[in-house]
């Protein structure tokens, strides 16, 4: 496989081997995971639990060694410490000295990921405020709620301004007002030309800010690419729900058109492809049935995920 | 200088995680109750009151800052991973040498708080009961924060890979072992069997030899203490506490946090 000159981060033929105990037999979890991550991009990593998401993600922090294979972010391997001025992380559900304030956490952060004293309170002032923390500044970690602690996780992961960001279930914890502002803040980021490697299981989330998503399943990869390729465009299709269409009429345009039809109490919904839209719909308007509704369906990255779990499921 | 800036950050912390443990402070309420009463243990004898005094003290500050070096120092790793506030440590450009290490000096520091602190509730103690107090006295205190550094990067070495209660069990062993090292060496030169001493050379080069800095019996009785060994202890624990930490760098670096 080769792979881009603008490449972030590189995963290659990883394989991760876990022995649950002592004089057990070995467990792989990760089966030759590749995949590349470009230059100022938002990339989702999806999978459901257990696929190895998180895994993968500890490999790229250098937590846990790969048995096989290798990773690297910036050119640089992922067993390194020096780049990783360079590089932010959130971990799921993130946990902090609940003895320390939301300001003296970042500022320790600060402080080992190198930020030069003179500038430190002044950022961990901004990001505080960024993550909307302003108002908790000076409270304690244990007074705060699994949200709060999210978001003082996620200002941690930013303190250094660093080009390459991983969160592992960002919006975890938040309410919906919360995950709005998070995902704002992701595209922020973008805009800003960073890189944004993201681990969900929140789909509508992935399909609406990511630009490339792979789905792991079991440990191996089952799709990746552009959220585009995900969706060709011989599957999108068209829905179109009709009322008052003759039986025989129906009968007609299921034998003329490759179409799925589903029933809706009086109403109908047609969903037709693409390339047979206009010619349904005057079929439809000619023996006078009544258009309700015109919407073009696509076919949703949810779809492609379950088809992979079950393909996963299968393997 | 970035790398003993983190090393300072990762010790200041452990400082203020440490001095939150309720354990360290009823291990030091203990041992400033050990250090009076040898006031009242000293009535029960009409000669060497002032020594039966002192060395109550001094080992009351040995026992329970070996205890607070040991029980803070076995969960100081093991936390860390448990409530998984290493991961996002392990993301900045920390090494894992340097968070082994930033911990053990944080904890360092904190039981050699402990210790000045002991070391005054000694003085007051001996001043009350009249017993004269030496430069030397301090000397054999100053000694026993040296066998306490070590200990500390023994716990740090065994809290690396292993659970709080096993690295308990084996750096409480390896502390008494450290003070038996030399009676088992001689022991064993007196056997007639030749793999017996040389087991006996292994293991004194091998476990810590915590009388190096046991000079409580010189300053107690106002015996003095050669120059020489102070130098000697010095080196010893340096270059054991580096070996140690080494050690616990190689195994914590191979290390899976799952």
């Amino acid at each position: 496989m080769s792979f881009g000159s603008r490449e972030i981060v590189r995963v290659e033929g990883v394989v991760k081997d876990f022995r649950p105990g002592f004089g057990l037999r070995r467990k792989r979890v990760l089966h030759g995971v590749t995949f590349e991550v470009v230059d100022n991009e938002i990339f989702g990593f999806v999978g459901p639990n257990g696929a190895g998401k998180t895994t993968t993600l500890k490999i790229l922090m250098g937590l846990i060694r790969p048995t096989e294979g290798r990773a690297s972010i910036l050119g640089c391997d992922v067993e390194e410490s020096e780049f990783r001025h360079q590089i932010g992380f959130l971990p799921e559900n993130p946990y902090f000295y609940p003895f320390l304030t939301a300001r003296e956490i970042l500022d320790f952060y600060a402080r080992l990921s190198g930020v030069a004293g003179s500038e430190r309170a002044q950022r961990v002032e901004r990001l505080l405020d960024l993550v909307n923390l302003g108002h908790a500044m000076d409270a304690r970690l244990r007074t705060f709620s699994k949200g709060m602690l999210q978001r003082v996780g996620i200002a941690q992961a930013l303190i250094h301004d660093p080009k390459v960001v991983f969160l592992d279930e960002p919006m975890s914890g938040l309410d919906p007002l919360g995950r709005m502002e998070i995902r704002d803040l992701i595209l922020s980021l973008r805009a800003e030309g960073k890189t944004v490697f993201m681990n969900t299981h929140i789909l509508s989330d992935v399909e609406s800010i990511c630009d490339r998503v792979a789905i792991i399943v079991k440990g191996r990869i089952r799709h990746q690419g552009k959220m585009e390729d995900f969706l060709p465009d011989d599957r999108r299709a068209t829905d179109v729900l009709i009322s008052s269409l003759p039986p025989e009429t129906a009968d007609q345009l299921e034998e003329r058109f490759e179409l799925e039809m589903r029933g809706l109490g009086e109403r109908l919904e047609l969903r037709v492809a693409e390339k047979d839209v206009n010619a349904v719909l005057e079929s439809v308007m000619r023996v006078g049935a009544e258009v309700v509704s015109v919407t073009p369906h696509r076919n949703s990255l949810e779809d492609v995920f379950l088809d992979a779990v079950r393909a996963g499921g299968d393997a | 200088m970035g790398a003993l800036r983190r090393i300072h950050a990762l010790a200041t912390n452990t400082v203020r995680e440490a001095i939150r443990n309720k354990l360290l402070y009823t291990l030091l309420g203990f041992g400033f109750l050990m250090i009076a009463s040898g006031v009242l243990l000293s009535t029960l004898s009409y000669v060497e009151v002032d020594e039966i005094l002192q060395d109550m003290g001094m080992s009351a500050i040995r026992f329970f800052g070996s205890g607070i070096a040991t029980f803070v120092g076995i969960g100081l790793i093991h936390n860390e991973v448990d409530r998984r506030t290493i991961f996002t440590i392990l993301s900045k450009p920390v090494s894992r040498s340097e968070f082994l290490i930033g911990k053990w000096a944080g904890l360092t520091f904190t039981v050699w708080l402990q210790l000045a602190l002991m070391a005054v509730a000694f003085w007051i103690v001996s001043a009350l009961a009249g017993a004269p107090v030496t430069g030397d006295h301090f000397v054999a205190i100053a000694l026993i924060g040296l066998e306490l550094m070590v200990l500390v990067a023994i716990a740090t070495l065994f809290s690396a890979f292993t659970t709080p209660m096993l690295a308990a069990f084996f750096t409480i062993g390896l502390w008494m072992i450290g003070h038996l090292t030399r009676d088992l060496q001689a022991l064993s030169q007196q056997s007639d069997l030749e793999s017996v001493t040389v087991m006996g050379t292994w293991v004194f080069q091998l476990m810590p030899d915590f009388e190096v800095f046991n000079k409580t019996l010189e300053a107690v009785h106002g015996l003095p203490i050669d120059t020489n060994e102070i130098g000697l202890a010095i080196v010893y624990a340096a270059g054991y506490t580096a070996c140690t930490l080494m050690l616990g760098t190689t195994i914590f670096s191979r290390r899976d946090f799952k």
